[in-house]
């Protein structure tokens, strides 16, 4: 788009100047005077301009108060016959067979209606758009309602004092049994001593494997890759117990946080790797030509130019990653065990964890156990919100001064994080 | 002609479109009235008033921006498509207005079709499928499949080319083969006005002069309203021209409309001059 | 035309030059960084390998155990004088979850992709976007809180009503009530888990339908559903196999939601409605405290490796189908 003063924008009635408007008006089979006009004898430039109103711009819409109609119709139809047949005639009961069937009788009405009043060809137009409409709504609808409704079961029950301050220990007391005496620290130390950890480990390691992927390129970079993708589907389940398996059963190490973190890095290790190869490939090769050019060795460019581009686009990672793992409950079953008290030494014995506590609280006969849970769950939920949202931020394009640094599409990057999407296999530079 | 029409699908209480005193498939004329187009806000295209007769050939003409795609998408509703996009004005065919209340855009751009720079027929249908499509999207049935996709290539003269070769897919032609399809498609439906924007930009000469050759034979089943940059190509094909110029920063207008050896032999504007003669600068 | 280019004047005693190759020579810093990430990218190979071959050793003894009865028992069978541990019910049980996921997730995933990609107003379609995006992050523990407590009561009464006008359908038969914690449920909760999975990379790939068809198409006056089916939705197919796929892999693994709802049960079933069932995840989660028990620790490591290989497979295959059609060459099935 054009900055500049010059460019006419329209907004209604808006004083617009126009060159001769004899010009434009031509009917396109005008007879004219015979007799070509020699060249030097054309009209001088255009008329003086002239301040003229240009009309509104519209949208032309393909949907408009007749189509209205006849969606509400079809819904208050719709609504009226589900209730006869669905209470009066079958006698049934439950809000969601209703919705069910107001639905399905919704889309027949509304298809039925569309083609008498208009055509066939709208009408099974309409009633996809109304499905594919109704599908997000619900998927969206359902996001909203969960994290309303953790919030809702969570806040109005929440002692903040002892909430991050108290462990579970004081809960086997039976005088203190409430919820002013009960918190989730043992569960908020251990998540993160335990992503932390998973975090130091992972984090270098995806680091240096997306360089090799996209920077080195060295032998077998191929391999590694469809290894990475395949990682990146294994069950959370799997790495505890593949972690377990290795190290627990082996006596290697006992059940510990730090075993935790090295089942969370099975998980992160693929997730970050795929996010931040994304984006090391869209640091321009200019960059790094210009670096080599200069001398400078292979590291010094990685380290010194590539990196330092890309920070954003791996800060972006790490966060993703910590909403990642920091939400992993069946890892740590076989892990971290969990635990009623405070642990604060990671490399030894049981360790709580935010996911474990909602795991193990929700299922006791205990209204105060229940509550806990659902706090946890909230504290749970509201810290992967708040990674969720830096995340975007630091993904973002900062403004003009974002433009040389090198981002792939935010909306793609959270994508692949979260989704198994496959890692292409990149074009030669 | 010997298969029966397609008609435009109707059902009870279906506004009828163009009530003219024609029907579907027979030429019409293109009245369009103030048009004006916005992408985003900025104004490209400004009060253009143009007549686009009844079996003739109109070619658009002007240097590269100008608003020449704009305006001819606005003559059959293509440019709503685009997110961003207004207009106003009004565009008649036959003197119903396009854009008038109750009128549906899939409705008119099956009475105005069109033919894009690029060829793009579907990859994944065959040919007698490719031009079968738009029959089958609007649901009309006509009397004999088989001839009407004769008829069709014939027009666009490509039968000979495919005849024993109907059930390939429509990728496995060449571009310029690809664009008469994409011609023989369009025709298919029957329309009144056949809208072209710079459908040989892609193509190689011997092509080309395929299609400048078709749309002179179709001229007198359909009206046609071209795009093109080649001056040469201009004056073959139309019967009149309307130039465009967009001056730096300022929307698109039509600077001179006429019949084409008007415009290319005695123009009443300096600007049409230097840019018929290629001394636009 | 043959023109002839070499116009320069040769000299012909000249030597004919010889190629050289240029070797790069790297300095020692640059040696031990490259030594240093190809490493990494070795670990990470090596930990897949470890991952598999872990498993797959302490999960020997127990198949050495039960032998392929392992695939044909389901739970514990008495033989002899120490029980052997069958995995069949857990493996249909699996396939069954998975299965109603798909259908219902699957079907909704690919709308919601479509009206991200072709309806949403471009101006709310990034946040549009990122709320789907977030869904997938949200921890699936929370995922099995809400179905637990919101979502199960409804699904019970739908349940009800499945089985008693649908009961033709031998799926939806119910001889023992009740009808909570059942397969049906579970499946549900998976499907709305693996939406946007398979939502996001529909999206991606309708995004990349060519716009010359799509004009074509509208063109020649077709709707909006009609240009949709004629170009978007056939060239997408093949990404929108792989990412179903994807999801299916998604759904297959799923531990914590599924154990949240579904009451363990050792008997192979097919009647998804009523209360009882197994999958593999949801077996080694509640039988790993208790191990020792009738079920030993191999037999559950044993679970563990056939679902690491079931879903390993499964993610193979559809990151192929899902590349190849990103690159547009499109999938025969
Ligand atoms: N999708 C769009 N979004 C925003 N602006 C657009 C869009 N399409 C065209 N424009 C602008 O509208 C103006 C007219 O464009 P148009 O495509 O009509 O020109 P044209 O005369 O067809 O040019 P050409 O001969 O190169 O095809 C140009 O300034 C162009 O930048
Ligand atoms: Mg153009």
């Amino acid at each position: 788009m054009i900055a500049d003063g010059t460019t006419q924008s329209a907004p209604e009635g808006v004083l617009v100047t126009t060159t001769s408007a004899s010009t434009q008006s031509a009917p396109v089979h005008e007879p004219r005077p015979p007799g070509p006009p020699p060249s030097g004898e054309f009209p001088e430039s255009p008329a003086p301009p002239r301040p003229r109103r240009l009309p509104s711009p519209i949208r032309p819409g393909a949907f408009g108060a007749e189509d209205a109609t006849i969606l509400v119709g079809a819904a208050v139809s719709a609504l009226c016959l589900v209730w006869i047949v669905f209470y009066q005639l079958t006698s049934l009961s439950g809000g969601l067979g209703f919705l069910i069937c107001w639905y399905l009788a919704f889309l027949g009405l509304t298809w039925l209606g569309t083609a008498q009043v208009i055509e066939r060809q709208v009408a099974t137009d309409r009633v996809v758009a109304v499905v594919v409409v109704s599908a997000a709504a619900l998927v969206i609808g359902i996001i909203i309602f969960i994290v309303a409704w953790v919030t809702y079961k969570a806040v109005p029950t929440i002692h903040w004092a002892a909430l991050f301050t108290k462990d579970q220990k004081s809960f086997q007391l039976a005088e203190s049994n409430a919820l002013d005496h009960v918190g989730i620290l043992h569960a908020v130390i251990g998540t993160f001593e335990q992503v932390l950890l998973a975090v130091a480990i992972g984090v270098p390691f995806a680091v240096a494997t997306a360089i090799y992927l996209n920077e080195v390129r060295g032998f077998g970079s191929r391999t590694v890759r469809t290894v990475v993708t395949a990682m990146s589907g294994t069950p959370s389940v799997v790495a505890g117990v593949f972690i377990y398996s290795m190290l627990i059963l082996t006596h290697v190490i006992s059940y510990s946080g730090f075993a935790a973190s090295l089942a969370l890095v099975v998980i992160l290790l693929p997730s970050v790797t795929r996010v931040v190869e994304e984006v090391l490939r869209v640091v321009p090769s200019g960059l790094r030509e210009a670096s080599q050019a200069l001398g400078a060795p292979e590291w010094r460019t990685v380290w010194s130019v590539v990196l330092p581009t890309a920070r954003s686009g791996v800060v972006t990672a790490v966060l993703l990653g910590i909403a990642r793992i920091v939400g992993e409950t069946a890892p740590l079953l076989f892990t971290a065990v969990g635990s009623q008290v405070l642990n604060l030494n990671p490399l030894s014995g049981d360790q709580g964890a935010l996911p474990l506590v909602i795991w193990s609280d929700v299922r006791q006969p205990n209204a105060v156990l229940i509550d806990l849970a659902f706090q946890a769950a909230f504290v749970l939920m509201a810290f992967v919100l708040i990674l969720f949202v830096l995340a975007r931020i630091f993904s973002r394009p900062k403004g003009k001064g974002g433009k040389g640094r090198a981002r792939p599409e935010e909306d793609d990057l959270m994508a692949r994080f979260f989704v198994p999407i496959p890692i292409e296999e990149s074009e030669s530079r | 002609m010997t298969t029966t029409l397609p008609t435009a699908p109707t059902g009870p209480g279906h506004p009828q479109p163009f009530t003219g005193t024609r029907t579907l498939g027979e030429p019409g004329q293109i009245d369009a009235e103030g048009v004006c187009a916005w992408f985003g806000g900025r104004l490209v295209l400004e009060t253009v008033n143009l007549t686009m007769e009844q079996s003739k050939v109109t070619a658009l003409i002007g240097p590269s921006g100008c608003g020449k795609s704009t305006f001819l998408r606005i003559l059959n509703r293509m440019h709503e498509v685009v997110p961003g996009a207004q207009l106003a004005g009004s565009v008649k065919l036959d003197g119903v207005d396009i854009y008038g209340p109750g009128q549906r855009a899939m409705e008119t751009r099956r009475h105005i079709g069109m033919v894009f720079q690029k060829p793009n027929p579907f990859p994944a249908m065959t040919i007698a499928e490719n031009v079968l499509a738009g029959l089958k999207f609007s649901r009309s049935t006509p009397g004999d499949k088989d001839d009407l996709v004769q008829e069709a290539l014939t027009k666009a003269g490509l039968w000979n080319e495919v005849k024993d070769r109907l059930g390939e897919l429509g990728g496995a032609l060449s571009g310029g083969q690809q664009q008469r399809l994409c011609i023989a498609r369009s025709l298919a439906v029957r329309p009144r006005v056949l809208l072209m924007d710079e459908p040989c930009s892609a193509l190689d000469p011997t092509s080309t002069l395929r299609i400048e050759q078709t749309i002179k034979e179709i001229a007198d089943e359909v009206t046609v309203v071209i795009v093109t940059h080649n001056m040469q190509q201009a004056q073959r094909v139309s019967d009149y021209c309307a130039f465009f110029l967009a001056a730096e920063n300022q929307p698109g207008r039509v600077i001179e409309a006429g019949r084409t050896e008007m415009i290319f032999g005695e123009p009443t504007d300096q600007r049409t001059f230097d840019y018929v003669n290629g001394q636009f600068g | 035309m043959a023109i002839d280019l070499d116009l320069a004047p040769r000299r012909p005693q000249a030597p004919a030059p010889t190629p050289i190759t240029v070797t790069r020579d790297y300095s020692t810093p640059d040696k031990v960084f490259r030594w240093g990430v190809q490493a990494s990218g070795l670990g990470v190979f090596l930990l897949l390998v470890a991952i598999g071959s872990f498993l797959a050793w302490s999960g020997w003894p127990a198949f050495k155990v039960a032998g392929w009865g392992f695939f044909t028992h389901s739970g514990p069978v008495l033989v002899g004088s120490h029980a052997n541990f069958g995995v069949l019910a857990s493996l249909t049980g699996t396939v069954e979850v998975a299965f109603v996921a798909m259908v219902f997730g699957a079907p909704v995933a690919i709308c919601t992709a479509l009206f991200l990609s072709e309806y949403a107003p471009l101006r709310s379609r990034r946040s549009l976007i990122a709320m789907i995006d977030l869904a997938a992050a949200i921890p699936s523990i929370i995922f099995g809180l809400w179905a637990f407590f919101e979502l199960q009561p409804n699904v019970v009464g739908l349940s009800t009503w499945m089985s008693r006008h649908l009961a033709f359908i031998p799926f939806f038969k119910v001889t023992s009530p009740p009808l909570n914690a059942s397969i049906f449920i579970a499946g549900l909760v998976v499907g709305i888990m693996i939406v946007p999975i398979v939502a996001s990379i529909c999206r991606e790939v309708f995004s990349l339908a060519p716009a010359g068809e799509r004009e074509a198409a509208l063109a020649l006056g077709a709707s909006r559903w009609q240009m949709i089916r004629t170009v978007v939705l056939p060239f997408g197919r093949g990404g929108m196999i792989g990412a179903v796929m994807l999801g299916l892999g998604r759904a297959l693994e799923e531990t914590i939601a599924v154990t949240i709802i579904l009451a363990g049960s050792y008997k192979v079933t097919g009647q998804i409605l009523q209360h009882g069932g197994s999958t593999i995840s949801q077996l080694i989660a509640i039988n790993f405290n208790q191990s020792g028990g009738a079920l030993g620790v191999h037999d559950l490591l044993l679970c563990g490796f056939v679902l690491f290989l079931l879903t390993l497979v499964i993610n193979l295959a559809a990151s192929a189908i899902v590349n190849r059609s990103r690159s547009g060459a499109g999938v025969d099935l």
